[in-house]
């Protein structure tokens, strides 16, 4: 297996994910190669409150949409993690 | 002070501006009658047309009356007259005539998009005004779709608009929307949201999606141009408890008037022929800390439910059991607590009067206790409470009980907040974490604060 390091990255948290997690954004930890799948694995671990939308997000990094159909994604310090669940309001 | 100001003069003055002003109306209404007898033969066309095909004649031609009246934008070499002449052919529904229906019915209006239908179901409330800006005083109680369409009418008489005073259903959803070019989502809840946009992939139309809470507003078209539908982004529905609605989360007027008129202004490019924006594109506004985003989307999804290759949704279905909520942003009543554990506003009203007095605890966010509360009710908020460690409601009952010396007996307290959710949700949480501290019986309000307000006393405001 090949050893991963981990990089910094900004989480930005939107419309009910805000409130869940408490914050609207945060610098956090994670592997340079991720599946959609883990990284929103090590989010919503992270906000155990996330886990009632989980299936409600989608993610974007570095305002690219991602998801299981993206496969492994290469993650660098300073890259921009989106978490959006849909606005329904109007 | 202020009679003695008006004199002869001020009088004369006041009829003569109110003689202009008759005259003003006399000639607006000369020029409407004008239009009328000009467009006589084509509403005749028109009502013995089948709605399946554009109701509308093709315009071929401007008038000089277009020229002058669209002349800021026709010089616009990406309009022209090609342009112009695309949106008078061009009709648009609007689903929802609030918040963000109103700025986006008017600008297409004042744009000159040449047949706007408007869906709602809802009658102008007070608490409506403040964002819904189209809707006047005058018009309380009115139907919003109708208000729309004398607003679409006062601004520009050669649009023709329809109201439909009704509930989108998945019967008449797919008729309706048919007879349009494009339809705009500016509706207010999760399920109508999930009908029109299996509505639109049946149909084949472009939905231009916007929505907005708070501060917050998203922005995007679904189903053009291999671009997402609503489903490939969001395959399943949250769960009702988890959504909040513009009544309960609040929203600034202001931020579903930018993200209706950008929803206007995405379907003016589209009927123009440009290129529209945000296709396969994703906006997020945040109107708080003064950001436009803009994510890149996925294309459709092959495995869509709805857009997708094989697709399982074929026809529309039951979306208020799809999505275990009603098409509306009305509020749920839950029922956690049994019976024995609630008392009515009106039995609230008799505890009140005896001695000793309930300890009244007010659940509701600081924000809305400060807009209104009972006396002599203390707030403790429901986000205080659900914390796994709080103490603060013991240690606020307690504090309370000693000064008014009823440590030695069993406490009675009882919770309220806005509707009668919280309070069960506050109490349910309490429950376990009392027992043991105080001796306290906990009852929570039925209907909370608005009921109270409706059934005892009615000078008590609602929000
Ligand atoms: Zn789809």
């Amino acid at each position: 297996m090949q050893r991963q390091s981990l990089v910094e990255v900004r989480v930005l948290y939107f419309a009910k994910s805000r409130d869940l997690a408490g914050t609207a954004e945060e610098i956090i930890k994670v592997p340079d190669r991720v599946t959609s799948q883990l990284l929103l694995e090590i989010i919503t671990d992270r906000h155990i409150e996330l886990k009632t939308i989980q299936q409600n997000l989608i993610l974007a990094v570095n305002q690219d949409y991602i998801s299981e159909e993206s496969g492994e994604i290469q993650l660098s310090t300073g890259d921009e993690i989106a978490v959006i669940p849909p606005l329904s309001g109007g | 002070m202020m009679e003695s100001y008006i004199s002869a003069t001020d009088g004369d003055a006041k009829l003569q501006c109110e003689l202009q002003e008759a005259k003003q109306v006399i000639k607006e209404l000369k020029e409407k009658l004008n239009h009328y007898e000009q467009n006589e033969n084509m509403q005749l066309c028109e009502s013995t047309k089948e709605p399946e095909n554009s109701s509308l004649l093709e315009v071929t031609q401007l008038t000089n009356r277009d020229i002058r009246r669209y002349s800021r934008q026709l010089i616009l070499p990406e309009i022209g007259v090609r342009g112009q002449l695309a949106l008078s052919n061009t009709s648009v529904l609007l689903v929802g005539a609030g918040g963000l229906g109103c700025p986006a019915a008017i600008y297409l209006a004042a744009a000159g998009i040449g047949h706007i239908g408007v869906v709602d179901f809802d009658h102008v409330e007070l608490d409506n005004l403040h964002r819904q800006i189209l809707h006047t005083e005058q018009r309380i109680g009115k139907s919003k779709s109708g208000s729309i369409a004398t607003s679409i009418h006062n601004l520009n008489f050669s649009v023709k608009c329809q109201p439909y005073h009704l509930q989108l259903n998945k019967d008449n959803a797919l008729p309706l929307i048919k007879q349009y070019d494009i339809i705009l989502d500016c509706t207010d809840n999760v399920a109508t949201r999930y009908l029109l946009n299996d509505a639109c992939v049946l149909a084949n139309k472009p939905l231009v999606s916007a929505s907005a809470l708070r501060f917050e507003g998203q922005l995007t078209v679904y189903n053009y141009d291999g671009g997402p539908c609503y489903r490939c982004l969001f395959p399943k529905p949250p769960p009702p408890e988890t959504v909040t609605n513009c009544s309960d989360g609040g929203v600034l007027g202001v931020v579903p008037g930018i993200m209706g008129s950008l929803q206007a202004l995405e379907a003016i490019k589209m009927a123009a022929g440009l290129t529209v924006s945000y296709a396969q594109k994703l906006l997020l506004f945040d109107a708080l800390f003064g950001g436009f985003r803009s994510i890149k989307l996925r294309p459709k999804k092959k495995d869509c439910a709805v857009c997708g290759e094989t697709p399982s949704v074929t026809k529309l279905i039951d979306y208020e059991e799809f999505c275990g909520a009603g098409p509306s942003d009305k509020c749920l009543s839950l029922h956690i607590l049994p019976p024995e554990d609630r008392i009515t506003v009106k039995e609230l009203a008799k505890l009140l009067e005896e001695t000793p007095l309930p300890i009244l605890v007010d659940v509701r966010s600081p924000v809305e206790f400060e807009i209104c509360h009972l006396e002599n009710s203390i707030n403790i908020p429901l986000a205080e409470i659900e914390k796994p460690d709080d103490t603060s409601f013991t240690e606020k009952v307690k504090q309370v009980s000693i000064s008014r010396g009823l440590m030695d007996r069993d406490i009675s307290v009882v919770v309220l907040c806005r509707r009668g959710n919280d309070s069960q949700k506050a109490i349910e949480c309490l429950k376990t974490r009392m027992s043991s501290e105080i001796p306290v019986t906990l009852k929570d309000v039925i209907g909370g604060l608005s009921a109270w307000s409706l059934q005892v006393d009615p000078d008590f405001p609602q929000y």
